[in-house]
């Protein structure tokens, strides 16, 4: 499987991107976001970062990149879109996604590991975790929280499009690290090819660097193409 | 062409909770102030040429349809005016 990773001015997690998907055994390329076509790829990877400093709101100008029209028809035509951090800010802002990040609740820019739960094990993303598992990953941003209005929350939640909720670690009660709404950490579509999370998988596939939880992330993603 | 500048303003959405203004408050009721409450928002000022007002008004339209997000928040067209 070859995967797109879309670098936009301010993209920073891109080379983390390429190192878990490569160590999962599928091949990478970085594509700039002034691209209009993505021949030749399976999948999308919009990386973390600050994609234009995160002017005017994080990820609202990289959704009106040329790249991202080629990414709409990729996630319309059922391929897999991946959007990471910024890269969730930037499906959101796109409309890709439902719902908006605002700012944490603390108002600090948030660099820890959080104890994040898989509420779905269908999907290829997390097909090899278990049912309720709770992983741990890195989280850095500072609008992470997600929103949705209440329509659409409900929407969410029945049709089960919840992957990842904050969870306690250790049994911490303030575990939510930014006051998303229902704990939200990670959504997909209903067709299930699309996914936005705030917390880092790439950035937990090797024992150097700090934790493998997200490794599994990744492999999943693999065995769906050699399926 | 004759050239315009727009202000728009960039508002959370009533009901959504805006750390940046309550962060604001608590400094202004610290020192004082008897403030109910406090919402931040933007300010964007955007020059352009178009041919007349009428059409002018419709760009800076436009424009607050695509800078603001509507998940989360509203725009007004605060001023539209003519400039040199």
């Amino acid at each position: 499987m070859r995967w797109a990773i879309v670098r936009f001015p301010g993209s920073n997690c891109d080379e983390d991107a390429r190192f878990a998907l490569k160590k999962a055994g599928m091949e990478a390329a970085f594509v700039w976001h002034t691209e209009k076509e993505l021949k030749g790829f399976d999948g999308v990877f919009l990386p973390g970062g600050f994609s234009y400093g995160d002017y005017l709101r994080p990820g609202a100008l990289a959704a009106k990149s040329p790249v991202m029209e080629a990414v709409r028809r990729f996630a319309e035509e059922g391929r897999y879109v991946i959007g990471v951090c910024n890269g969730f800010q930037v499906l959101t802002e796109a409309g890709i996604l439902p719902g908006a990040l605002l700012a944490n609740l603390n108002l600090h820019f948030t660099c820890k590991e959080v104890g994040v739960r898989v509420e779905r094990v269908d999907l290829p993303f997390t097909r090899l975790y278990g049912k309720g598992q709770v992983l741990r990953l890195p989280i850095a941003h500072a609008e992470g929280r997600y929103y949705a209005d209440r329509e659409t929350l409900a929407r969410l939640e029945g049709e089960g499009l919840v992957v990842f909720r904050y969870a306690p670690l250790g049994g911490e009660e303030d575990y939510n690290p930014n006051g998303s709404l229902h704990d939200i950490a990670g959504i997909v579509n209903k067709r299930g090819n699309v996914l936005g999370m705030m917390p880092h998988p790439e950035r937990a596939v090797d024992e150097v660097l700090g934790g493998t939880d997200g490794l599994p992330f990744f492999l999943g993603l693999a065995k769906e193409v050699a399926r | 062409m004759p050239r315009y500048q727009a202000t728009l303003l960039i508002e959370l959405k009533e009901g959504i909770l805006d750390p940046q203004g309550r962060a604001v408050e608590g400094v202004l009721r610290d020192l004082g102030h008897p403030v109910e409450g406090v919402r931040v928002g933007k300010v964007l000022e955007v020059v352009f040429q178009e041919e007349n007002l009428l059409k002018a008004e419709e760009r800076a339209k436009a424009l607050g349809q695509l800078l603001a997000n509507p998940v989360m928040e509203t725009w007004t067209l605060e001023a539209l005016k003519e400039v040199p």
